[in-house]
């Protein structure tokens, strides 16, 4: 035992930024704002207002009217602009006020704060930088080939609000090896980040806890491997390869959100499974159905850890632990000028965990935990007998 | 660092330790990139690339050229096999210290 003795460290809970992140935010699935009437949108401390023009082009612009402060987002769609509710100015998308159908002629001040969009995937992204810069459209996420084609289940789309946390804690997870087995009852078997660029991926192979039930990551039965790539600040895309049972399933899961404030933001995931070949439309359906509830559970897990925990600037780690310093101090070049963005933020980082003392330890403690519960039963089974008997 | 702001002194000497602390310079074998590397133990690797490089790294560029473009989360075979030879030879020490 060592005889060393240090002073109790403290937690230092830091400061969180004083701006939002820089690049492509997703919004949501395209078509759910193609109804011909004003959204509301809570993003960035702002409220926005996001409407379908008459070709389907979605707009997004701040949510008060310029004039007197009106809630566009609940105004009226009229033609391809929107009308506010006080006195109907007419905002476009391009954040010019068109018309004012009582003046004479429109203010050429009269603009607004105007998100640029874009469509990937059926979901609609806008682009953020407190800079003011032109969106760059090189670094969208990509395309994902046929998703939005037959070959896949259309995208089953979930929100929560979170409180109380910033989002870098969903952040976090990205370096976050030994979570899986507590949080998400899953054995991380292995596990390895890259980080370059505006990118930042997780590899993990996974299998499920026979200890804690089924669920999510945590399914005894099932092995999961899993590609997930942040593209920019705050959109992630996660292939997984399920084989339960020796059945191999692919499933796509976005995992994004919108940060509302400095302490909570807006969750949002969807699933598209690809449809196994032979299988009937039914099926199909049933097994999507269980891989949403499944992720959905997972991220559920994942909230409870947030909505408790402290904000920790200083973590301290163990050698299993993944590259959480270097993770973060990739996140920190969405939160900078573009002009003071360091190398070492962009620049290619590789970092192998080494997952076999972890694993031989936890193998050896979900062991004793089915022991215990065989034990356990057993005795319940006896005394059950024996009340029986007498 | 500036978005995230610490609030004790001690933080920044943490960042330095976990960022920093005990990367050695490899060279590659085989192209002129040299990387920094840290082995806490034989499986554990974390390698901090440089943009100089990645531009002399051959089998990038190769990957580069591919349709579709270089597949982020490649190693480079080459460059992996001199993390080898370094610690073969002794230039890298294998082992943790207290979790960095």
């Amino acid at each position: 035992m060592s005889t060393a003795t240090t002073e109790a460290r403290a937690l230092d809970h830091g400061l969180p930024p004083a701006r939002y992140a820089r690049g492509w935010h997703c919004l949501g699935l395209a078509d759910t704002f193609r109804d011909g009437k004003p959204h509301r949108v809570e993003a960035f401390e702002r409220k926005l207002v996001v409407w379908a023009d008459s070709e389907g082009k979605l707009n997004a612009l701040d949510g008060y009217c310029r004039h007197m402060g009106g809630d566009l987002t609940q105004g009226e769609v009229k033609g391809d602009q929107i009308a506010c509710p006080f006195h109907d100015w007419r905002w476009g998308g391009d954040g010019k006020c068109k018309e004012i159908p009582y003046a004479r002629r429109v203010p050429m001040r009269a603009r607004t704060v105007r998100f640029e969009t874009a469509e990937r995937n059926g979901q609609l992204f806008i682009w953020h930088d407190p800079e003011g810069s032109a969106a760059d459209l090189d670094i969208l996420p990509p395309e994902i080939p046929d998703v939005l084609t037959d070959a896949y289940t259309p995208w089953s789309w979930h929100t929560k609000e979170i409180n109380g946390s910033h989002c870098r804690e969903l952040i976090d997870n990205v370096a976050d090896m030994a979570h899986f087995y507590y949080v998400h009852f899953a054995f991380p078997t292995s596990f390895r980040n890259v980080f370059e660029g505006h990118t930042a991926t997780q590899y993990m192979s996974s299998k499920g806890r026979p200890d804690m039930g089924s669920g999510g990551y945590g399914d005894e039965n099932s092995t999961l491997k899993s590609v997930a790539t942040y593209y920019g600040p705050a959109y992630m895309i996660n292939w997984l390869e399920v084989d339960y049972k020796g059945y191999v399933t692919e499933v796509i899961l976005i995992n994004c959100h919108l940060p509302t404030s400095q302490s909570s933001f807006t969750l949002q995931y969807g699933i598209a499974v690809k449809k196994p070949e032979g299988l009937d439309e039914k099926t199909v359906n049933y097994i999507a159905e269980r891989y949403t509830e499944s992720f959905g559970t997972g991220f559920l897990q994942d909230v409870a850890i947030w909505e408790n925990k402290a904000p920790v600037q200083n973590p301290l780690l163990c050698e299993e632990d993944g590259p959480v310093y270097q993770l973060r101090r990739w996140y920190e070049q969405f939160y900078v000028d573009q002009a003071e963005i360091k190398p070492e933020m962009v620049d290619r980082f590789e970092f192998e965990v080494d997952t076999t003392k972890a694993n031989e330890y936890w193998q050896a403690e979900v062991a004793e935990n089915l022991r215990r519960r065989a034990e356990e039963g057993s005795t319940a089974d006896a005394e059950a007998a024996a009340t029986a008997d007498a | 660092m500036g978005a995230f702001t610490p609030t004790r002194q001690e933080t920044i000497e943490d960042q330095k330790l976990y960022l920093d602390g005990r990367l050695r310079e490899i060279a590659c074998l085989d192209c002129l990139a040299k990387v920094k590397v840290k082995k806490n133990s034989e499986h554990h690797t974390a390698v901090q690339w440089s943009d100089e490089a990645l531009g002399h790294c051959t089998e990038f560029a190769r990957l580069s050229g591919q349709p579709g473009g270089r597949p982020v989360y490649e190693s480079c075979p080459r460059l992996m096999a001199s993390i080898d030879r370094a610690v073969t030879e002794g230039e890298l020490e294998v082992g943790a210290e207290d979790g960095y």
